[in-house]
């Protein structure tokens, strides 16, 4: 699916949501992260890997989640991310803000669901 | 999983993040690399073939930018990365392995000859003496006699009050053979006191007390101290050594203990083997007594009492000075003389770096040598200058983008000087490698057969800061340049004058010509010294010495241990020549004294019957005594008169030859024979020579001295009262080289005498031997020389090339309107010829004044001396048009045609 225009732009300011949004069940890494993103927007949504790790960095400085390097049996040493309280608190908001932006667009736009 | 690949995606990330100059932490290269590896592992299990894979994954890495992540904290590396600049910038220098390699070897040799005559001088000159407390200790000067001798020694001892400790020393080659062919180690008579004065101990067994330096030896007898390398070598390193026998001078001697290895003696350039009791003089040379008032032969050495300063101990010695000199005063010498020593003053000078004649011959022969090397290396300098320079012009269009992109000016410069300094540390680190090889090589040049000169050349504190300083202001002097011009670019201009050859270039161009006019005028400076120090080496050994030197070898007999009444020595010596004089394929052999440049001589004041008035200064003289047929023997020209005969012996007149040098001097050039001199003035009981003969000027002692006026007087008559323990035997060859005849020489004194010790040398050798210090200066200056003007010719061959390039249009455009190629290979050589003009002229300027700070180290001709001037430029002019004539020539060979078509 290919985004144009407006929607787009909007992507953009998600990422942040989406990578929270992710971390909210369980601590991950950034490739899986990568693919989970990839595969739940059933490819519609992709971050250059660059970008990824710019935005980990990002909300990590702002202790919105938290790295730690971990080691399983049998794999390779991994940097695990996982929510902070203070992090779902973001996430919560955010959440309602963008319910409360949706409602308005349906209202104002006539955007409906299916 | 394994490791592998995730090194290998390591270093594309980190490659990538270089590329873009980002600097990410380890940490986050890491995480990047293990994402890529997934992805890359991922594509593998499904469908992809390997390369598919693979391709993928850099497709991800190549679609990054890293922008935004270096923009994090942390991603960034700190503190700021070192190791990330030295990784971009080692990527820089194996983009461009030519320049690289040319760069690294000028460097190495630059900073490897720098280094290595800075070890010399260091190991020579300021390195402390390698014992306790070396900066109190201080040196008796003995200016007037150059040695004191062992009572006035004895009577400073006494006063223990004076200072904290004190010996006397003289070093000597002692004669480890018993008889026959001679062995020698490098030894030394010393005191007790230089133990415990030196804080020094044998690292096994004893020292030798007080007790052991008595006449005849003490209660272990004639006892020895050896050396550490000399136990190895002799002893294999073994405990056995102590207590064992060791003949010196058919003496036999007990070793008691061992020095430890850093230990080398009072004496830097020399390295103990033995050091046995000062007392032990009296049984080793018989004859001899160590306490005689008038045998000057020892150094003294003492220790400063601690905050005493030198000052303050000199003036402590003066005080005692009338007591000590009037207790002590020599035998036998006139009054005049005698009131000279009670007035003299004792000094003190500081030894903290030791004793050493070597220091004085070598050191401004060793100054020299560091203003050439340093001169070496600033060619190199400006000739990496200049290739980075070229460098620098080819990366403007990067750099500029980089600025654009947000590099700051700083970040671009640090860069450029960590380049700089990395290519300068390789250069540095081959360098050291020339360096130690360089400095073993000069040492091992400066012994001679007589004299083995050892140099502790191990690295220490100073020759590190020496050449850590070196590396980095050679690198700052080639990296600045460079670094400036970086500094210079604007954001978008480069950019703007993609593909136009104009503005920067001609910059680039007027500040590589600069630098190639200082090459050429260093070039001339050092061609100029190369040549002055080769001429002066080829005067010296070209030389006209008065006699023939080939086909001579000189045997030293010592009788010293031969059981031989000192009345018959002579006849002995004598009759050894008269053996040797048989052999077949020996021309001539005879007897004399001294040889000429042996480093001995001997000489007194003189005066002759009917002679001129000359102040006494002027009435010395250099003796020598000889057999008949030493002037055949040695070549040497007879004036007038004639040579001695068998009839010139004890009982008949006794008689002299005379050189031209003496008639010049003592009889403003009459004819000498008839006249008689004797010594002046004159002592009771000694005979007056009759001249009989006048021969042709020889050289004696130094092939630089002008030939002294020499008296020769016949060996067969016995009127000066010379020692006779030692004569010389000179056996001129009729045609074999004289060293293949030392066998049968051997042989046949042995049958005379078999306790007679020998040493042989071919006089050319000899001859050789005093002209070393020349020979070094000249093969290196020779050396450097050669370098620099390779140096400067590469540098000219590099600029006129690249202002070539840069003009190919032009020229193009002027041979398409109809320039013959000649005209076009003017154009190119004016401007060359003007570059070497300008270098020449600045540089035979700076010669000429400087050469005189070398006047000293020349023979011959003057310091200024214009052949070699004019020869200089001529050859620098030479180089100059090679290396301008190349580029000018593929200029002619443009194609106007192909030109146009590219423009």
């Amino acid at each position: 699916m290919e985004f144009t225009g407006a929607i787009r732009e909007a992507k953009k300011g998600t990422a942040e949501l989406v990578v929270l949004a992710f971390l909210d069940d369980e601590p991950r890494h950034g490739y899986e992260l990568a693919q989970l993103i990839e595969e739940r927007s059933r490819g519609a949504l992709t971050f250059n890997f660059a970008s990824l790790y710019a935005t980990l960095y990002k909300l990590e400085e702002r202790k919105w989640i938290q790295g730690r390097w971990v080691e399983k049996a049998g794999q390779r040493r991994r940097r695990y991310y996982k929510i902070t309280d203070q992090g779902r608190e973001v996430l919560a908001a955010q959440r309602k803000e963008w319910l409360q932006f949706f409602q308005l667009i349906r209202d104002l736009a006539g955007v409906r669901y299916a | 999983m394994p490791d592998r690949e995730l090194r290998h995606w390591k270093s594309l990330v980190r490659e990538r993040a270089d590329r873009e100059w980002r600097e990410l932490s380890l940490e986050v290269v890491d995480e990047l690399a293990c994402h890529l590896a997934d992805l890359y592992a991922a594509a593998l299990r499904g469908s992809s073939t390997e390369p598919e894979a693979r391709q993928a994954a850099l497709d991800a890495l190549n679609a990054a930018s890293f922008l935004e992540l270096s923009k994090r904290p942390r991603a960034r590396r700190s503190p700021v990365g070192i190791v990330h600049d030295l990784r971009i910038a080692a990527r820089q220098l194996l983009a461009t392995p030519v320049v690289t390699a040319v760069a690294v070897l000028s460097l190495a040799l630059g900073i490897g000859a720098n280094t290595a005559i800075f070890s010399l001088v260091n190991s020579l000159s300021l390195r402390a003496l390698p014992v306790k407390d070396p900066q109190r200790l201080a040196i008796l000067d003995a200016q007037d006699n150059g040695s004191w001798t062992f009572p006035l020694f004895e009577e400073v001892r006494r006063r223990s009050e004076l200072f904290d400790g004190i010996f006397a020393w003289d070093t000597e080659r002692f004669d480890l053979a018993n008889g026959g062919v001679t062995e020698f180690v490098n030894g030394a008579w010393a005191t007790a006191g230089l133990f415990d004065t030196l804080g020094v101990r044998p690292i096994v067994g004893r020292a030798f007390t007080q007790g052991d330096d008595v006449r005849g030896g003490g209660p272990d007898g004639p006892v020895a101290v050896i050396g550490y390398t000399f136990w190895q070598r002799r002893f294999g390193g073994g405990a056995h050594a102590i207590g064992s026998r060791l003949t010196l001078e058919g003496v036999p001697f007990t070793v008691v203990g061992v020095m430890p290895p850093e230990f080398f003696g009072p004496d830097v350039g020399h390295r103990l083997d033995v050091i046995i009791p000062v007392a032990m003089l009296t049984t080793v040379r018989p004859g001899r007594s160590f306490e005689q008032r008038d045998y000057w032969w020892l150094n003294v050495m003492v220790r400063l009492k601690a905050g005493q300063s030198l000052d303050q101990a000199t003036d402590a010695i003066r005080s005692l000075q009338p007591q000590i000199r009037e207790a002590t005063l020599p035998t036998g010498w006139p009054a005049t003389d005698l009131v000279q020593y009670l007035k003299a003053p004792l000094t003190l000078v500081p030894a903290a770096t030791g004793n050493s004649s070597l220091r004085q011959r070598y050191e401004r022969p060793l100054l020299t040598l560091m203003v050439v090397v340093v001169l070496v290396l600033l060619i190199a300098c400006a000739n990496i200058a200049n290739l980075l320079l070229a460098r620098a012009t080819a990366r403007r269009h990067e750099w500029s983008v980089r600025l654009a992109l947000g590099a700051s000016r700083w970040r671009l410069v640090r860069l450029l000087l960590t380049e700089s300094l990395l290519l300068s540390a390789i250069g540095a680190g081959f360098g050291f490698l020339v360096a130690r090889w360089g400095s073993q090589l000069l040492v091992a040049q400066l012994s001679t057969q007589t004299n083995t000169v050892f140099l502790d050349l191990s690295v220490d504190w100073r020759v590190l800061a020496f050449t850590t300083g070196t590396t980095v202001i050679t690198a700052l002097l080639f990296g600045v340049a460079p670094a400036y011009r970086a500094a210079g670019v604007a954001p978008m201009e480069a950019i703007k004058e993609q593909g136009r050859s104009t503005g920067a270039g001609a910059n680039r161009l007027s500040l590589a010509n600069a630098l190639v006019v200082v090459q050429v005028a260093l070039s001339v400076i050092l061609v100029v010294a190369a040549a002055l120090f080769l001429r002066t080496f080829t005067k010296l050994a070209t030389l006209d010495l008065g006699f023939d030197h080939d086909r001579v070898l000189v045997v030293r007999m010592s009788a010293e241990r031969a059981p031989i009444a000192p009345a018959q020595r002579m006849a002995v010596f004598e009759r050894a020549r008269q053996a040797v004089a048989a052999l077949p394929g020996v021309h001539t052999a005879a007897l004399s004294f001294v040889t000429p440049l042996s480093g001995n001589n001997w000489g007194n004041r003189l005066e002759v019957s009917g002679g001129v008035a000359l102040d006494d200064s002027r009435r010395s003289a250099l003796r020598n005594q000889v057999s008949t047929g030493f002037f055949e023997t040695y070549g040497q020209r007879l004036v007038a008169g004639r040579v001695f005969t068998d009839r010139d012996r004890d009982g008949s007149t006794p008689v002299a030859i005379v050189n031209e040098a003496f008639a010049r001097r003592f009889l403003n050039g009459a004819n000498p024979i008839g006249h008689t001199l004797r010594r002046y003035p004159m002592r009771a009981g000694e005979a007056s020579l009759e001249i009989v003969g006048m021969v042709g000027d020889a050289v004696y002692r130094r092939l630089r001295d002008p030939v002294p006026p020499t008296v020769y007087s016949s060996a067969a008559q016995s009127i000066d009262n010379l020692p006779t323990e030692v004569f010389n035997l000179n056996v001129r060859t009729a045609a074999r080289s004289p060293a293949l005849q030392t066998r049968s020489v051997a042989d046949a004194i042995a049958s005379v005498d078999r306790d007679l010790a020998l040493t042989f040398r071919p006089l050319s050798d000899q001859i050789s031997a005093s002209l070393t210090q020349e020979r070094i200066v000249a093969i290196l200056a020779g050396f450097f020389g050669a370098l620099a003007l390779l140096l400067a010719g590469l540098g000219l061959y590099g600029v006129t090339s690249y202002a070539v390039s840069r003009r190919r249009t032009e020229i193009g455009i002027r041979m398409a309107l109809g320039a013959a190629p000649a005209g076009v290979v003017r154009l190119v050589l004016s401007r060359v010829s003007m570059l070497v003009g300008l270098g020449v002229l600045i540089g035979a300027g700076i010669s000429s004044w400087a050469s005189q700070f070398v006047a000293t180290l020349l023979y011959g001709l003057e310091p200024r001396d214009p052949a070699t001037l004019v020869g200089s430029a001529a050859v620098l002019t030479a180089v100059g048009a090679v290396a301008g004539w190349l580029p000018a020539r593929r200029a002619a060979r443009i194609d106007p045609a192909e030109v146009l078509r590219d423009s």
